[in-house]
């Protein structure tokens, strides 16, 4: 019997993590539903051509701007949480990953190549969708800067650290609970700057009730701030995103999305295959 | 590694690392909110040896798929082990040498039959020129030329199971895990499938399979386990396991007067009617005469074999006397 090859592969390897991702990138380029929500949301930025017309005079590329950025996020943001949600689901229902699990992979690389696969689609919708929206704004006599790249950056960040979120939710639960919960998670993450204007308001119901201030604390500790990737009013006034807020975000995004993609990896690890 | 000892010169010969072991193997499943509990498979001991084809053989739900899923680290026993090369499988570097056809394979149905194998090929790490070389032996091999090109949503059954087979043995494992490999096929399908099996055999791999189909097992494996709710109740050669009726005869021959099957009557034989002619069950010392009688009286024998329980009726002696328990 032959024994040489059985010490290699132990450690992660790269190519297994990169075939599961660019497969995972096939998948969702193959995938009608998922084309004509990218079809859908090209339409919807482009209809802000309409909406600008209504604006005041000398304000319709402000608008185009303002509108873009929302939509370029919206949509991202659903896409990650969407697929995060079904990604990992989808393999253990349709039962594909009997077949996969039982090569030599490791299954963390399993899940790293989902992921990075996800974050390619993320990457390359919010490039798609950038670009629609650079021509649009170019369409109404706006100028497209290196800030509204940097604004489109701080986007991809952001829905991959909400990838994550998913990912690591529908390791342990269904795809119903998984997007409720990473939503929810969306939404409160996008309000925290709010709760910690509150909590350091000298009055209102933080100062009165120390139970629902130490709510909010909690709150502010545990969810990730997501405002911090939001940077559309400042593009906006003209304010320059500076190279080191740009770093400081990513360092945030990637160390939330490592824990959570962490979490997702053992919940993993843990599971029967049934 | 547990190899060692090999190199003892004296004594007797060190016992062979099984390829497959079973160590007590046991699963509980806890299904519902009330945990109500299912042992699929109790305390199964079995060993694999390398060259061997070994059936296993259970009636529905009777553990086949739990145990193999064990086998291959899908599902994690809650006792005892499963060993592959008397190593854990959960190490990934096991599993390179082993290829595992799970129960109706699925896959990937946006890709192509190409595509797919492609893909696998890549998570055995092979250089690109080789897997795809490896790939397009592999569809030919299980015939699928014609599909390479079709994704797989246009797949029929047998055909997907054909991807399946290809990928079980795509990294040309010492190893092969097949559950029901045969379900699905048509004829052709199951003898190519029978085929590829014994050609494994023939370069020294193991292949460990399930089936239903009792006939594909009698005639190819080396040896079968059958296991009936989750224990292992017999196992053994064939040889050793169908012993039933042993030392009788059947001979079968056409054209015998009525008066040579009265005389064959008188002497205590009785010739019941098969086909175009007549069966009689002998016993193996007596085998001779009745031979003589039967030409001497113009009749031709056109069959005479030993007579041996089948499998399938040990099968169903087996699961029945459970039943009844
Ligand atoms: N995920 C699960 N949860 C609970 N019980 C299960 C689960 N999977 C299998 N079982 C139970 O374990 C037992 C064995 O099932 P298994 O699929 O291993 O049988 P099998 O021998 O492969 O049957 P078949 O010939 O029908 O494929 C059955 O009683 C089944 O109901
Ligand atoms: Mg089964």
């Amino acid at each position: 019997m032959k024994r040489g090859p059985i010490m290699r592969s132990e450690a992660l390897h790269p190519g297994r993590v990169l075939a599961v991702a660019r497969n995972t990138f096939r998948e969702a380029v193959r995938n009608r539903a998922f084309l004509g929500l990218l079809l859908f949301s090209v339409a919807f930025i482009l209809s802000s051509i309409l909406l600008s017309a209504l604006a005041v005079v000398g304000e319709g590329a402000r608008v185009v701007v303002d509108f873009g950025f929302f939509a370029v996020a919206l949509f991202a943001v659903a896409t990650a949480i969407v697929m995060g949600a079904l990604l990992v689901y989808k393999e253990l229902e349709k039962k594909t990953i009997y077949t996969i699990v039982s090569k030599p992979i490791h299954r963390y690389e399993f899940i790293l190549g989902k992921y990075l696969g996800l974050l390619t689609i993320l990457v390359a919708q919010v490039v798609a969708l950038g670009v629609i929206w650079a021509l649009v704004i170019l369409t109404r006599d706006g100028t497209v800067t290196f800030e509204h790249a940097k604004g489109m950056l701080l986007v991809v960040m952001e829905v991959g650290l909400i990838a994550a979120v998913a990912m690591m939710f529908s390791a342990a639960s269904n795809p119903m609970l998984t997007g409720l919960f990473t939503f929810g998670l969306f939404i409160v993450g996008r309000l925290v700057y709010l709760i910690e204007e509150m909590l350091q308001a000298p009055k209102g119901l933080f100062v009165d009730n120390p139970v629902a201030r130490a709510f909010g604390e909690v709150v502010v500790a545990v969810f990730p701030d997501l405002s911090v990737f939001d940077v559309s009013q400042q593009v906006l006034l003209g304010v320059p995103v500076a190279p080191s807020y740009l770093l400081h975000a990513f360092v945030y995004a990637s160390a939330y999305a490592l824990f959570f993609l962490v979490v997702a990896l053992f919940a993993f690890e843990r599971r029967d295959f049934t | 590694m547990s190899e060692a000892g090999s190199e003892a010169g004296s004594g007797p010969a060190p016992r062979k690392v099984p390829v497959l072991a079973f160590e007590k193997l046991s699963k509980e499943f806890k299904l519902g909110l009330r945990l109500r509990r299912v042992q699929a498979v109790r305390d199964v001991d079995l060993e694999v040896q390398q060259g061997e084809i070994f059936g296993y053989l259970g009636p529905n739900g009777a553990g086949k798929t739990t145990s193999m899923k064990m086998a291959m680290g899908l599902i994690r026993p809650t006792g005892g082990r499963a060993l592959i090369f008397g190593e854990s499988v959960e190490r990934p570097a096991v599993r390179r040498r082993v290829g595992y056809l799970p129960e109706h394979p699925y896959f990937y149905d946006y890709l192509t039959g190409f595509e797919i194998l492609d893909f696998y090929g890549q998570l055995y790490e092979m250089p690109k020129k080789k897997r795809h070389a490896r790939v397009d032996e592999l569809l030919t091999i299980v015939g699928l030329d014609h599909a390479r090109d079709r994704t797989l949503r246009r797949f029929s059954k047998g055909m997907l199971q054909r991807i399946g087979i290809a990928q079980a043995i795509l990294n040309d494992p010492d190893l092969v895990v097949l559950d029901e490999p045969m379900s699905g096929l048509d004829p052709m399908g199951r003898k190519e499938v029978r085929d590829i099996i014994l050609a494994l055999k023939e370069q020294g791999k193991t292949v460990f399979f399930s089936s239903h189909i009792l006939h594909d097992i009698e005639t190819i494996c080396d040896r079968v386990a059958i296991i009936i709710n989750g224990r292992v109740e017999r196992m053994g050669s064939l040889g050793e396991l169908l012993t039933g009726n042993a030392g009788l005869v059947e001979v079968v021959a056409t054209g015998a007067s009525p008066e040579l099957l009265a005389r064959l009557e008188g002497d205590g034989f009785t010739a019941a009617v098969a086909g175009h002619g007549h069966r009689l069950v002998v016993e193996e010392g007596g085998l001779d005469p009745v031979l003589r009688a039967l030409l001497d009286g113009g009749a031709t024998i056109t069959h005479v074999e030993p007579m041996r329980e089948s499998l399938e009726e040990l099968f169903v002696r087996e699961a029945g006397a459970h039943h009844a328990e």
